[in-house]
Order: structure tokens, then C-alpha cells, then sequence
């Protein structure tokens, strides 16, 4: 493939990148998606589930044919002691709103569309430089090839060399990310079903937190695929190193829980992965443009965890799709300086579904109390304990139980300000 | 309760990745800082255990899951001792069900 003539490359092929080039090619833009991985999706590791919405925007009805695992009819948090345990398990109304899949198969898939609508992948290829003149994006460089664009979009993840090199970020802190890390485990599908009380096609999300991560700041997460479940830990990364436990161990902790035995016994592990989560939101980067290029994805911090929602690929390709439509408009105008590209950062503040992620831009701070991982947890197993236990020797009204609970645990004051403090943040 | 329980280890996890080894060397490690490391994160960030200390950092590149992420504790928190860019387009890991 002759590598000249392309007006935009967009460096990595993953949901930002694919959604990104899959925009200008459907406008007749000359595109070039390059990706370092054999295939689109071999690099990539999440915990496992998309939501729909960002699909159906780029494809409407045909969103349906993506490489879509299960439904997720159930959403389930179980907050856990060493040996007890309790949960909370909602049944949505609706299946469809969200989904599980493995990225192998869905960002390949994805950009097979950008593929189809026009766009050109090169894969094996890994984008080493940017060419930049007078402060200005002008191509990337790729082992011996120099290839000269109007414009690049940057989609290389959360250790983004290119953000770096065009001098919009600057090394991230450990605080600032995570280790997350999972085992796929065989399961033939009715086994699935019955365990999970699914019907067909349906799957379920699961969060645990307290003991599994023993002791570190992080959870644990369960989803159902066809025929496989995706069990895995998320823990900070400065918590793990301050802290000297080795990161996978956490993996054997929830693993032998009573509460996950249940859920995987008989399973096959057929795969282990891992993948660092920049949990800083969009402030990862000093701005998500320059001259020539914008920033999309993980890149840019465009992912969200509330605590309770962990959402990465649709908010990467409603990003994607806002920076192909930024870099539309500068094209019009044949216009590529950063002042017209300064478009983009209205068009992520704008956008309802990026919007997010400054609704929630609190979340991270209070996400480190540690309180919330090691105290509070416990609190409510014990507090369940109690509650449901008669052993004959005379029991206390819930409140009063409660109340007992948390002494020597948590004073009343750090209490009250964690709750008023959560309710400020989410 | 069934005591059909897989037993896991990080060899066993390991053993289950595809990886086709970058001749050239994607990460290196200037060893003597490490001696004067005092919290060496490195050993517990990474979830493949590339790093290894006896007596002196070892690493052995073959896990690596490529994160990325024992650049950033090496140089915020440790001797700033590791440089680590991504191995080789088509090299490397190569996940099926990430």
C-alpha cells in the first residue's frame, strides 16, 4: 500500500481510532488507520461490557450486528468479609441498553466498518513518531515510513506517546492509574444460565468490593460472556506499590471467595490479560488538541468510573466520532491550527454522554478513601450479620445494631462526612 | 461446595497468553539504579511479574503484557531506572479475549 496521499492517519485501531476513521471515510475523507497489534483488538483488554447507545448512533439498527456476547439483563454489587458476603442484584427492564463483549472480536469488527466505509488499515505497524514543524502536527513516523497527513488523531491509549510528544501531556502519576487484570474462564452456556438465573442470550455485570482486594484500594468484576466468564481485579496503582503486594494476588483472593467459587467452579481458565485504566478523566492532558492533532480515547481520559458504571468503549467512540467531526469542520475551512481545532474541547463538554465525565470529574477524588474498600464493606456484612442472625442470646433493633456496627470501625464524624460527600459526588 | 477448584498461579496465567518475542529489546532496565531503589514498585505493579530482584533487578521481557504501567512507578515512585516503549508492530502480546 502506497502510504502517500492520506489528509488524516488516525494511530490505533481500537474503538476511539475505528469510530474516528469509520467518520471520515463515510465523508470521502482519505484515511489511514494504523495499528500496532497483528489484528484490531489484540492489544486490547477491558472488563467487559459496551454500552449500546454509542453503537446505534454510528450504525442505527445495524448496531445488532456487532459481535455482541450477552445482554446484561442483571447488575449485581456484592460487598464481602472473608467469609460473608452480601448483595444487591437489579434486573433491568430492558436487556438491550448494554452488552458484554471480547475485544478481539468487537474492535476488529469495528474496524472492519471503517474498512468498509472507505478507510485504510495498516496493522503490525507501530507509530514510533510525530513529524512535527514549527509546533505543528504535520504526519506520523512509523519505522522507516514518514507519512505526511493534514491531520492526526491520536487513539494510542493510556500510555499515549504521541500526547506526549506533541507536548499535551506529561507522564501520568501512579495515583492517577490502575492495574486491572483478568481471567476468562470456560463455561459452557446453560451453565452460565443457571447459575446466573439468565434466560439465553442474557448475561449479568457483577461488582465485588471489601476483601477481595485485600486491603488495596480497588474491586473486583464478573461478566457473563456466551461461553465464558470475565472475572477480574482493578486496584491503584501508587496503593499497590506503597503498599508491597504483588499486584496479581489480588486475582487469587477473589477467586477462592466462597461468594466466586460458586460462580466459576468447574470453569476452565482459558486466558489471563491486563490492562492500565488512566483514572484521571479528560485533566490527563493539558488539552486535547494541537495544531494537526486531537487526542481521543484513552488517550484523552475519555472513560468513567463512578464506582458504580465503568465505561470506556462508548465514551471512546463518541470521542472518536466528535474528533472526526472536529477535524470535518477544519477541513472545510482547510484549516488544521490549533485554533480551529479548539472546536473539539466544546464538542466534548457539549456531548450528553461525554458530559459525564465532568458531572462525575469528584468521582476519583473520593473514590481514594480507603474507608470505602476496607471499612465500610465489612460494615455492612457485619451489619447483615447481626441482623439476620438469632442465636437465642436476645437481639438489639436494627438501628441500635447498626449503630454498634460501626464503633471502633469508623467515627460518626468521618461517617457522616463520607455519605454527605457521596451524595455530593454521585 | 464442589472441590473441583482450579488452582491458578501466575505461571499457569502466563502459560495461557500468545506472545511472539520482539528480537529487539523493548524494555531495559539500568540496573545499578535499582540497587539504590528503595520502594522498587516495579515488583508489585506489574501483573505478569517482569521484574524479579535476587540480589540485583532481573526482568525477563516475555510476560509483558504491555501496560506500561512500571514506567510510571519506576519513575514517580522508584529509581527511575526502566525505559519501556511498546515492542514492534506485530510483536509482542497478542490477546484473544481481552
Amino acid at each position: 500500500m502506497s502510504l502517500e496521499g492520506f489528509e488524516v492517519a488516525v494511530v490505533g485501531a481500537g474503538p476511539a481510532g475505528s469510530a474516528a476513521a469509520l467518520t471520515l471515510a463515510r465523508e470521502g475523507v482519505q484515511v489511514l488507520l494504523v495499528e500496532r497489534g497483528t489484528f484490531p483488538g489484540s492489544k486490547n483488554v477491558f472488563g467487559g461490557r459496551i454500552y449500546s447507545y454509542a453503537l446505534k448512533r454510528l450504525f442505527g439498527d445495524l448496531w445488532k450486528d456487532a459481535p455482541v456476547e450477552r445482554f446484561i439483563r442483571k447488575e449485581g454489587i456484592t460487598f464481602m468479609t472473608s467469609d460473608s458476603s452480601f448483595s444487591i442484584e437489579y434486573e433491568a427492564k430492558d436487556p438491550k441498553g448494554s452488552f458484554t463483549a471480547v475485544r478481539a472480536k468487537f474492535d476488529k469488527w469495528l474496524a472492519e466498518q471503517a474498512e468498509k466505509a472507505g478507510a485504510s488499515l495498516i496493522t503490525d505497524s507501530r507509530v514510533d513518531d510525530l513529524i512535527i514543524e514549527g509546533g505543528h502536527v504535520k504526519g506520523i513516523i512509523a519505522g522507516q515510513d514518514k507519512i505526511p497527513t493534514d491531520a492526526v488523531i491520536a487513539c494510542d491509549g493510556t500510555t499515549t506517546s504521541l500526547a506526549r510528544k506533541a507536548g499535551l501531556a506529561t507522564m501520568l502519576e501512579p495515583e492517577e492509574i490502575s492495574m486491572g487484570m483478568k481471567d476468562v474462564i470456560e463455561l459452557p452456556a446453560d451453565k452460565i444460565e443457571e447459575r446466573f438465573g439468565l434466560d439465553p442470550e442474557e448475561g449479568a455485570a457483577h461488582v465485588f468490593v471489601g476483601e477481595c482486594s485485600g486491603g488495596l484500594r480497588g474491586g473486583g468484576f464478573l461478566y457473563t460472556n456466551k461461553e465464558s466468564l470475565a472475572l477480574g481485579m482493578v486496584v491503584g496503582a501508587d496503593d499497590v506499590s506503597m503498599k508491597t503486594i504483588p499486584s496479581h494476588t489480588v486475582m487469587e483472593r477473589l477467586r477462592n471467595h466462597r461468594k466466586v467459587r460458586r460462580f466459576i467452579r468447574d470453569g476452565k481458565t482459558i486466558e489471563y490479560n491486563a490492562h492500565m485504566i488512566p483514572e484521571a478523566g479528560p485533566k490527563m492532558l493539558k488539552r486535547p488538541y494541537t495544531g494537526g492533532m486531537l487526542v481521543a480515547g484513552d488517550a484523552a481520559g475519555h472513560l468513567l468510573n463512578n464506582g458504580y458504571t465503568f465505561r470506556g468503549v462508548d465514551m471512546a467512540i463518541v470521542s472518536g466520532v466528535a474528533a472526526a467531526q472536529t477535524i470535518l469542520e477544519a477541513r472545510k475551512k482547510k484549516d488544521y491550527s490549533a485554533q480551529s481545532l479548539q472546536i473539539y474541547q466544546r464538542k466534548l463538554r457539549e456531548e450528553p454522554a461525554l458530559k459525564d465525565m465532568y458531572t462525575f470529574s469528584g468521582v476519583p477524588r473520593y473514590l481514594r478513601n480507603n474507608r470505602l474498600y476496607n471499612v465500610y464493606p465489612e460494615l455492612v456484612c457485619n451489619a447483615a450479620e447481626a441482623i439476620y442472625r438469632v442465636d437465642g442470646n436476645g437481639k438489639r433493633k436494627i438501628y441500635k445494631e447498626l449503630r454498634a456496627q460501626t464503633k471502633g470501625k469508623v467515627s460518626t464524624i468521618s461517617l457522616i462526612r463520607d455519605l454527605l460527600a457521596g451524595a455530593r459526588t454521585f | 461446595m464442589s472441590e473441583k477448584q482450579e488452582e491458578m498461579t501466575l505461571d499457569k496465567r502466563l502459560a495461557l497468553i500468545s506472545f511472539n518475542k520482539d528480537p529487539e529489546p523493548f524494555i531495559e532496565v539500568d540496573t545499578k539504579l535499582c540497587q539504590k531503589c528503595e520502594k522498587k514498585p516495579c515488583l508489585y505493579i506489574c501483573p505478569a511479574q517482569v521484574y524479579s530482584w535476587q540480589d540485583q533487578l532481573n526482568y525477563n521481557t516475555e510476560g509483558c503484557m504491555e501496560t506500561g504501567a512500571c514506567l510510571i512507578v519506576c519513575h514517580k515512585i522508584g529509581a527511575k531506572a526502566i525505559s519501556w516503549k511498546y515492542p514492534s508492530g506485530g510483536k509482542g502480546v497478542s490477546f484473544k479475549l481481552g
